[in-house]
């Protein structure tokens, strides 16, 4: 049982330091500066896109009303999941929380901030979930805490969503193996049947 | 069955001094020990061993043990493998939390049917063929996993997949079948528990684990079931007749809700816990994780101490002892599981998590050191319906607290711990004319309050006649254990049938 202890005490402590991590973190989203960047994101064609074949044009440029540019180190871009593919999910839950909220869990490109406006062409990701999304960029300071963000639709009402179709994930040779297991598994139940009636008429007529 | 036994002074136990004395043995000399019987193991009149040696393959007691364990821990493990993935799976297949619930039900759900199935397979064929039928059958449910690609087929396959976890009834029923009633808890938890534990292995193996369980394998202690129907060693019993008299014990019904919420829960827990940690305190996936495997993997140690505690309030009270054990065990998971409910820190789930396993393991490890003794007719289906009641109680606890917007994760454990406790006071009722109950001591009655009458009143006139109930007698007088402490050091108590039956 000792063994038992030592790895308990091991574990808890560990889970300590896990913990530690998450503390004090509350720096809140209504403190960042809204709308300090124009984003666009253009998908490549329309309809619902596929994860892994299709592209978004994204641009973003500082907005002449942006009043804390002056911190911004970096720039952050990444994909959200729009309130409707937020229902019944409470895994990807808007919170005010910065360090709780789930709401742009996908990164899309990290850029130095620059004056001017910037692009780029991504490629959705191939483990990109099936759902409704937009673009939201966060400017960075220094100590890589959010000070602003812009997002490709508005808050109210959004508009100029895009809808993607994730990857099957399925392969043929998945499914070949899959039904050969299967066979040999009903088959192997069959031998073992036929066995045991041959084994119970060999001790009867014995 | 040979020499003259039950008489005082007849036991020959402990007269060389080399016999075995360890804790997993039956001490007592109420019973008797076969020395016509040729086994590995030392046995009683029924040839169940009366010794658990836990590192011995010794046929076919301890392989037995094995083969069951092993065969129900692959079980276990591919119908709980979807779990700690559900944070991907619900991503690849778009899942809402509903769809997520109903997936995590639809797992338990299906054994509640298998498992009344399974229990009268094991009565009537035995639970060798029980197991290996549904090992077998339940592999391709597993594979076809790969076809799924959206919510309704997740439901499906998971559905399919968790009529493999009857063979937890097979489990239990070789088990009571192979060894003596008073090392039962032990036994059944041990079996049971390391069953539970499952991990590593996947569906992929579980045709190779059949080849060894087919190779090995004996249904009873003295041979093939069915060789030994054919020579009139062990009657063929009647569906019919079992289920009466399985249905008609009050006691089956109080186990199936006690079983309910110690294995319902543990199952619930199961398929909800990693994605709990994983969302509630924001970790990686590996590390919620680990901590769900700690959740299944106390079952180690945790059911089969609570089997080994059964047997211990046994020894000193008997089954009144068994009784009590069960309920405070059961009880203190209960309150543990509301502590984790409520837990905020991190840490102080964790530790909750670990207690509440513990008290929920032990509960069901307490639960089948009872089950074995409330009927030997129908064992099967009593232990089918037990096992059966588990899986209901855990998707019928899902359903209410997990799978809709009503309430948050930690909201609905916390009310299944007060359900856990309020579902756990029944046991109060559970009454043995020959043992007593919790508040209540055994019947003075001379002839109603014997462990022969109990057992042989589930057998007709017709049936005493042919001698059918032969089996149930030896079972009682193996059984007398079960009065505690004061029918072993006293003299043999009155109503004892003598041997020349």
């Amino acid at each position: 049982m000792a063994i038992h202890k030592i790895i308990l005490a091991s574990f808890i402590v560990y889970l300590m330091i896990q913990f530690s991590h998450g503390a004090t973190k509350e720096r809140l989203f209504s403190d960042l500066e809204k709308d300090a960047l124009d984003v666009t994101a253009k998908p490549s064609r329309q309809g619902v896109l596929d994860a892994g074949i299709d592209k978004l044009s994204i641009t973003w440029k500082l907005r002449s009303t942006a009043k804390k540019q002056a911190n911004f180190t970096t720039i952050k871009v990444k994909l959200c999941y729009a309130p409707v593919s937020q229902v019944d999910r409470p895994w990807r839950k808007t919170e005010n929380e910065l360090f709780k909220d789930k709401t742009c869990p996908h990164k899309i490109i990290t850029r130095a901030y620059n004056k001017s406006s910037q692009s780029f062409k991504y490629t959705l990701d191939r483990d990109i979930p099936t759902g409704t999304y937009f673009v939201r960029t966060y400017a960075v300071d220094a100590k890589d805490h959010e000070v602003a963000f812009g997002q490709s639709t508005s808050e109210a009402k959004p508009t100029k969503l895009f809808s993607v179709q994730a990857i099957s994930g399925r392969h043929k040779s998945l499914d070949i193996a899959s039904v050969c297991f299967s066979v040999f598994s009903v088959l192997a139940l069959l031998v073992f049947f036929v066995n045991e009636k041959r084994k119970a008429k060999l001790e009867q007529s014995k | 069955m040979g020499d003259s036994t039950g008489e005082p002074g007849s036991s020959m136990h402990g007269v060389t001094g080399r016999e075995q004395t360890f804790a997993f043995s039956v001490a007592s000399p109420i019973v008797p020990t076969d020395k016509t019987a040729k086994f590995d193991l030392p046995v009683d009149s029924e040839h169940k061993a009366t010794v658990f040696k836990l590192f011995s393959f010794a046929k076919p007691h301890m392989r037995t043990f094995h083969l069951s364990w092993i065969s129900f821990s692959t079980c276990f493990v591919s119908t709980f493998a979807a779990a700690p993935l559900v944070p991907i799976i619900r991503e690849n297949l778009n899942l809402t939390k509903q769809d997520i619930g109903n997936a995590g039900v639809a797992s338990v759900s299906g054994s509640i049917f298998s498992r009344l199935v399974m229990g009268a397979v094991c009565d009537l064929l035995g639970p060798r063929y029980g197991c290996a039928f549904l090992v077998m059958l339940s592999a391709p449910t597993g594979f076809s996993m790969s076809f799924v690609h959206d919510a309704g087929g997740f439901i499906t396959v998971r559905f399919m997949i968790g009529f493999c976890l009857a063979t937890f009834v097979s489990c239990q029923c070789w088990m009571s079948t192979m060894f003596n009633s008073q090392i039962m808890g032990l036994v059944n938890g041990t079996a049971a528990g390391w069953g539970n534990m499952g991990g590593g292995i996947t569906q992929l193996l579980m045709p190779i684990v059949y080849e060894i369980i087919r190779r090995c394998g004996q249904d009873l202690p003295d041979g093939n079931r069915s060789a030994l129907e054919k020579k009139g060693e062990v009657a063929k019993d009647k569906f019919g007749k079992i289920m009466w008299y399985a249905v008609t014990n009050y006691r089956t019904w109080i186990f199936v809700l006690l079983y309910g919420y110690s294995m319902g829960v543990e199952l619930s827990t199961d398929n909800v816990i990693a994605e709990y940690f994983f969302d509630r305190f924001h970790l990686k996936l590996h590390t919620a994780g680990i901590i769900a495997a700690c959740f299944g993997m106390a079952n180690f140690f945790a059911r089969p101490a609570g089997g080994y505690a059964s047997d211990l309030a046994a020894r000193y009270f008997g089954m009144r002892g068994r009784l009590w054990a069960l309920w405070i065990i059961q009880t203190l998971g209960g309150l543990f599981c509301v502590w984790l409910g409520r837990a905020n820190t991190l840490v102080t789930a964790v530790v909750a998590m670990i207690l509440f396993s513990l008290g929920a393991q032990a509960a069901c490890g307490a639960t089948f050191a009872i089950v074995p003794f409330v009927s030997r007719r129908a064992l099967g289906i009593i232990s089918g319906l037990t096992g059966a009641g588990g899986n209901f109680g855990s998707g019928l606890t899902q359903l209410i607290f997990f799978s809709t917007s009503r309430f948050t994760t930690e909201q609905g454990i916390t009310w299944m711990g007060v359900m856990i406790v309020a579902c756990t006071l029944p046991v109060t009722l559970i009454h043995f004319p020959q043992w007593g109950s919790m508040f209540l001591p055994p019947s003075k009655d001379p002839v109603k309050g014997t462990e022969e009458h109990y057992y042989a009143s589930e057998w007709n006139e017709q049936e005493k006649e042919k001698n059918m109930h032969q089996g149930s007698l030896r079972f009682a007088e193996n059984a007398k254990s079960e009065g505690g402490r004061r029918v072993r050091s006293g003299a043999t108590p009155p109503g004892n049938t003598p041997n020349n039956v």
